[in-house]
């Protein structure tokens, strides 16, 4: 039997300028916010799973035309998106998932409603949607650890050490368990020779 | 992924769903189509957090962070599990179809040994409650029949009791000690031996009576009462559904259909791959005893054939090498038909030693069999033929002593052959697994000439249609008691080319023709002898386990030889299929055994592994007629509305369709009083849930009835005045009634054989025709085979039209005979079935050139209409009405809708012209599209 086949993107969201963000630093803890914790910060409220699927329906339209947006239109769905940890798993049809990813890696801005400039990241493009959550998790977990790291260190810091090798080391390990792009090989017959971007 | 989306249930605490709380209470109740894909869609939806609640007051800090994350972790988790479950099914949902088992969602051993494991941790999973017989606590009423049991026991235990104390008096200081059995035996059998120096009388056997059937266990006793069960029974209460316990069919209780879907499994079991096996034992025999000449002059007096009784035609039948199948007629004036009977004679064991005269007088026996439906027709037209009959003859009602199954399909002789193992131990491939013999060795003499018809019958694996062997073979021979080969093995089928050879000269040379033994079923002693030596299973099983392992227990003297006898039957159509196509003609073996030998042999039957895999199927009643219908055979008794069986069959039919269109609602069942039936008439042409042959041949009622006709059965109540409506209204007012005797047949109608119809069919429509004086030819019934030869499918109770004559209605005429010429079934298929037509011509010609338009609209305009169009020919009028279908559907052996009914032949008969050969309009009871089609004598 032919099953239809798709790619699933997992993204992140990133917001390089702070003074769009929806929140405020808390006012107790002042400038200690860790960087890790700045760096992944939660989208606004009014960006959910029907806004991202504009943004990307408009970037591929503005980059590959009415092309484009008719081969991705079918299978283009967004499965997940969670605007607290910026997070979204994207599915679309396994031979145009490239449209796809190059129109969210172009994205600069989010569209009208909130309208902020942005990086996004695909960081994982899997067969199946069971990899992007476990991928997803896998980041989680670390970003947990990245944070509740920092801030002890913090904490340490202000106490008036230097920053341990310790945490340096989880750091670099950190980086190389964040590579972004993480992409499924394909299978040896599922070669195709569509110039689909 | 709407923000705010409340997380999906993570476990179902509510069994019920509740009930929608949106709803208002003016909104219009229509029935919302159910969303099957609801509960995976619900499944697979993620739980999401929105910012705003996941950091409250809108601050940015560290622990917020590490929540909204754990909260995200938590939320993917579980629903990777919760798509897993739903996906998920649990081990007894995957076997396949014919392995599942009800019972299997709580008894881990119904799961197949693979899913075994899995299925014990589900159960355990999901705390199912398992149940074993043991430890069930009994219901009330089985707690009462358990108490009485106990009761019983307590009382038989007590009088054994008193038996022993009583016998011998035991004098023992230990007092009452178990009595040793070793002192007992030889007391008991003293007396014993004394009988049997006492010859008993054997009793004489009772001829010209009816057979009762045998008494039947008395646990069984009671469901027996007013029927009787075929010897598998029990097989089949478990496995198909059964004729309700109210409503048994010629008293008996048969099997209607598998409980299994088995449609097309029954199809490609009998043409393509396996086998389907029936218990036919409910079909009756009876034994007629007596001179040659004297039987011979019987089945005259019944209607049989001249030539096919004494001629050279009827040697080999004669000689008891074949089989006859014949449809007997009743002695007296109207010679009503009564059934087809399968006639076989008993082989003489001195044949050739013996004179001419000595011939001539000697008695011999003819085997009859009848469908039970016509049983005592049969048997009192038999019994009043035996009076006269000079020198006398003997009538036998053989019918709880011989039981019979029908085995059709590729793998049927492989099954068979596994099953029936001859009584003399022969070199055959069954028993050592050597070459098989040949034709030349078994002619040749080299074995034993007692053993050449089991030789014969072994050499046979391999051979995939019985219909291959000489027409109507017989074969006679005793077998074992298949039990001891059970389970039965794979039989070694013939590999190579030789081993192939050999069977084809084998089935050439046919050597049973000239060495066929007496048949020993034709013996009453042989029967019984069989049926009382047949071991307990007990015993089987004991000397099964003194086997050695992998072998089967050995013969023995003493053991049952159990007389069978063997025939098969052939498709009497030569050219069945679709045209162009050469369809299987699958013939079927016929096994007739002593009633109470053939349980064993369809247990063997059953669990045979075939060759080609699975085992064969079992059919019940509805299997049966659509074999014979994509055989093309009409099945007696439905197909024979002519006979008195075949009219009362029509009539319980009739009453059925009644009942189920009487059960829906007014909106919902076809308003027979509104059909079309073309003509602008309308109203259904008699009553529309039965071949109406009261109407059809008695015509419309007198006044202008043929509206209101439906209408009268609509009011159930109302019977009107009798003498206007005729027989219809008589037979609406019994049916009312419960379930009674069919009203009496139509007082001419009757069945003509296929020869004499086609003899009158080709008299020139100028010559006077002679017939027999008895035979009223306006009630004279023909069986014919149906095909459509544009589109539909006809159903039971269609409509069988005349073309219009060209004198009263030649446009009619002319539309219907310009379906013909183009528009054929042969067309169509060769151009791709239904869709070939090019319906979708342009209106307009959109960027086509004027020429192809123009083309397209001539080629439309030549096309014939179809139905549903406003050039589609209407159904013609009843004055051309000239028969039912009895039995219509789709033929999965032609590959389209085919149907079996009857004509009057006299409505037929000299309306051909040249290139119409009978063609037909056929229309379905209640609709009013009609079909044109073609129609054959069978």
């Amino acid at each position: 039997m032919v099953r239809i086949k798709h790619r699933y993107l997992l993204v992140n969201i990133l917001y390089p300028d702070a003074k769009y963000s929806p929140l405020r630093p808390a006012a107790t803890a002042g400038d200690d916010i860790p960087y890790t914790v700045q760096f992944r910060r939660p989208s606004p409220d009014q960006m959910n799973g029907g806004l991202l699927m504009r943004l990307i329906r408009d970037g591929v339209v503005e980059l590959f035309g009415d092309y484009g947006s008719g081969k991705i239109a079918g299978s283009l769905q967004v499965k997940y998106f969670s605007s607290a940890t910026s997070t979204a798993i994207i599915r679309v049809s396994r031979e145009h998932y490239r449209l796809v990813w190059s129109a969210l890696t172009l994205t600069t801005r989010l569209p009208r409603p909130v309208d902020q400039p942005c990086v996004i990241q695909v960081v994982r493009v899997s067969g199946t949607i069971r990899k992007a959550e476990e991928e997803a998790i896998r980041r989680a977990r670390l970003s947990i650890r990245r944070a509740e790291a920092a801030a002890k260190s913090s904490s340490v810091s202000i106490a008036g050490t230097i920053p341990t090798a310790s945490t340096a080391a989880a750091a670099g390990d950190d980086d190389f368990d964040m590579i972004n792009g993480i992409e499924d090989p394909d299978e040896l017959g599922d070669l195709d020779d569509d110039d689909d971007g | 992924m709407a923000p705010l989306r409340p997380p999906p249930p993570l476990n179902n605490s509510k069994k019920r769903k509740e009930a929608p709380t949106n709803s208002q209470p003016n909104a219009p109740k229509r029935h919302k189509p159910t969303d099957h894909g609801q509960k995976t869609r619900d499944a697979r939806t993620l739980s999401t957090q929105t910012t705003s609640k996941a950091f409250k007051n809108g601050e940015l800090d560290v622990s917020a962070f590490v929540k909204s994350r754990a909260f995200e972790i938590t939320a993917l988790e579980e629903g990777m599990a919760r798509s897993k479950k739903a996906l998920n099914r649990r081990a007894f949902q995957q076997v396949p179809k014919e392995l599942r088992r009800r019972t299997a969602s709580h008894n881990v051993k119904r799961v197949p040994k693979r899913l075994r494991e899995r299925g014990k941790r589900e159960m355990a999973d999901d705390n199912t409650p398992t149940v074993t017989a043991r430890r069930r606590k009994p219901t009330a009423h089985m707690r009462l029949r358990l108490e009485t049991v106990k009761k019983l026991r307590a009382l038989g235990a007590k009088r054994n009791a008193g038996k022993d104390r009583v016998k011998p008096p035991v004098a023992d200081p230990n007092g009452a000690a178990p009595k040793n059995p070793a002192d007992s035996a030889p007391d008991q059998q003293q007396p014993v031996k004394t009988l049997a120096a006492i010859k008993a009388r054997t009793p004489k056997v009772k001829q010209s009576l009816l057979a009762t059937p045998p008494l039947p266990k008395a646990k069984f006793r009671k469901r027996q009462i007013h029927k009787s069960w075929l010897p598998t029974h029990l097989f089949h209460a478990k496995r198909a559904r059964m004729t309700a316990p109210s409503a048994s069919l010629w008293r008996f209780s048969i099997p209607l259909t598998p409980t299994a879907k088995s449609y097309r499994p029954t199809h490609r079991a009998s043409h393509a791959r396996g086998a389907v096996a029936w218990d036919m034992s409910y079909i009756s025999t009876l034994q007629v005893e007596g001179r040659e000449a004297s039987l011979i002059g019987m089945l005259k007096a019944l209607g049989v054939d001249e030539e096919e009784l004494v001629g050279r035609q009827g040697g080999k039948w004669r000689q008891g090498r074949r089989v006859l199948e014949k449809f007997v007629f009743e002695r007296e004036a109207p010679h009503d038909p009564i059934a087809p009977v399968t006639m076989m004679w008993c082989r003489d064991p001195a044949e050739q030693s013996a004179g001419t005269v000595e011939m001539e007088k000697r008695k011999r026996k003819l085997l009859l069999r009848v469908h039970p439906s016509a049983f005592y027709q049969l048997w009192e037209e038999l019994l009043r033929l035996a009076k006269v009959a000079k020198p006398a003859v003997s009538v036998e009602d053989l019918r709880f002593e011989i039981g019979s199954l029908e085995i059709t399909g590729p793998g049927g002789t492989e099954a068979l052959l596994s099953a029936l193992w001859p009584s003399h131990p022969i070199p055959g491939p069954l028993a050592k697994g050597d070459t098989a013999p040949t034709a030349m060795d078994i002619d040749s003499g080299s074995s034993n000439k007692n053993t050449v018809v089991e030789e014969t019958w072994s050499a046979l694996a391999g051979l995939t249609n019985p219909a291959v062997l000489p027409k109507n073979a017989l074969l006679s021979f005793n077998v074992q008691d298949p039990r001891l080969h059970h389970p039965p093995r794979t039989i070694k089928l013939p590999r190579t080319e030789t081993e192939q050879h050999k069977l084809l000269e084998l089935i050439a040379s046919w050597p049973v023709d000239t060495v066929q033994q007496h048949p020993e079923l034709f013996d009453r002693k042989a029967r019984q002898a069989a049926s009382a030596k047949m071991p307990s299973q007990k015993a089987v099983n004991r000397r099964k386990g003194l086997a050695a392992p992998g072998e089967y227990p050995e013969p023995l003297p003493n053991d049952p030889q159990i007389p069978v006898l063997l025939y098969t039957t052939a498709p009497t159509n030569p050219d069945r299929g679709a045209p162009g196509r050469q369809s299987p003609k699958a013939g079927s073996w016929t096994l007739l055994v002593p009633w109470k030998c053939l349980q064993p042999i369809w247990y063997s039957l059953m669990y045979y592994p075939l060759s080609t895999g699975q085992q064969p199927r079992f059919g019940g009643l509805d299997q049966y007629r659509q074999s014979s219908f994509e055989a093309g055979k009409a099945w007696f008794p439905g197909d024979y509305p002519g006979t008195k069986a075949g009219w009362e069959w029509e009539y319980a039919e009739r009453r059925k369709r009644e009942a189920e269109w009487r059960k829906r609602p007014k909106g919902k069942r076809v308003n027979y009083k509104k059909v079309e039936v073309g003509e602008g008439g309308r109203g259904e042409v008699g009553v529309g849930w039965g071949c109406d042959w009261e109407r059809l041949v008695g015509g419309p009622p007198v006044s202008h009835e043929g509206v209101e006709a439906a209408a009268d059965a609509e009011k159930s109540g109302k019977s009107g005045d009798k003498s206007a409506k005729g027989v219809k209204t008589k037979a609406q007012e019994e049916s009312q009634e419960p379930p009674q005797q069919a009203p009496p047949k139509l007082p001419h109608l009757t069945q003509l054989p296929a020869r004499q119809a086609l003899a009158l069919l080709a008299t020139p429509p100028t010559t006077t025709i002679k017939l027999p004086p008895h035979i009223h030819l306006p009630s004279a019934l023909i069986t014919i085979r149906l095909t459509l030869l544009t589109r539909g499918v006809p159903q039971p109770c269609a409509r069988i039209y005349r073309l219009p004559s060209s004198t009263a209605n030649p446009e009619l005429r002319r539309q219907w005979l310009a379906l013909l010429s183009s528009n054929t079934r042969n067309h169509t298929q060769k151009h791709g079935g239904k869709h070939a037509h090019p319906r979708n011509l342009p209106k307009t010609g959109h960027g086509l050139p004027q020429h192809v338009v123009q083309q397209r609209l001539a080629q439309s305009l030549l096309e014939p209409a179809r139905a549903g169009e406003e050039t589609y020919p209407a159904c013609p009028g009843e004055e051309d009405l000239v028969g039912f279908v009895t039995t219509g559907s789709y033929d999965l052996a032609a590959g389209f809708g085919t149907g079996i009914g009857s004509l009057l032949v006299e409505r037929v008969m000299g309306r051909e012209e040249a290139g119409e050969r009978h063609l037909c309009v056929v229309r379905n009871s209640g609709t009013g599209v009609a079909r044109l089609g073609r129609w054959e004598v069978i």
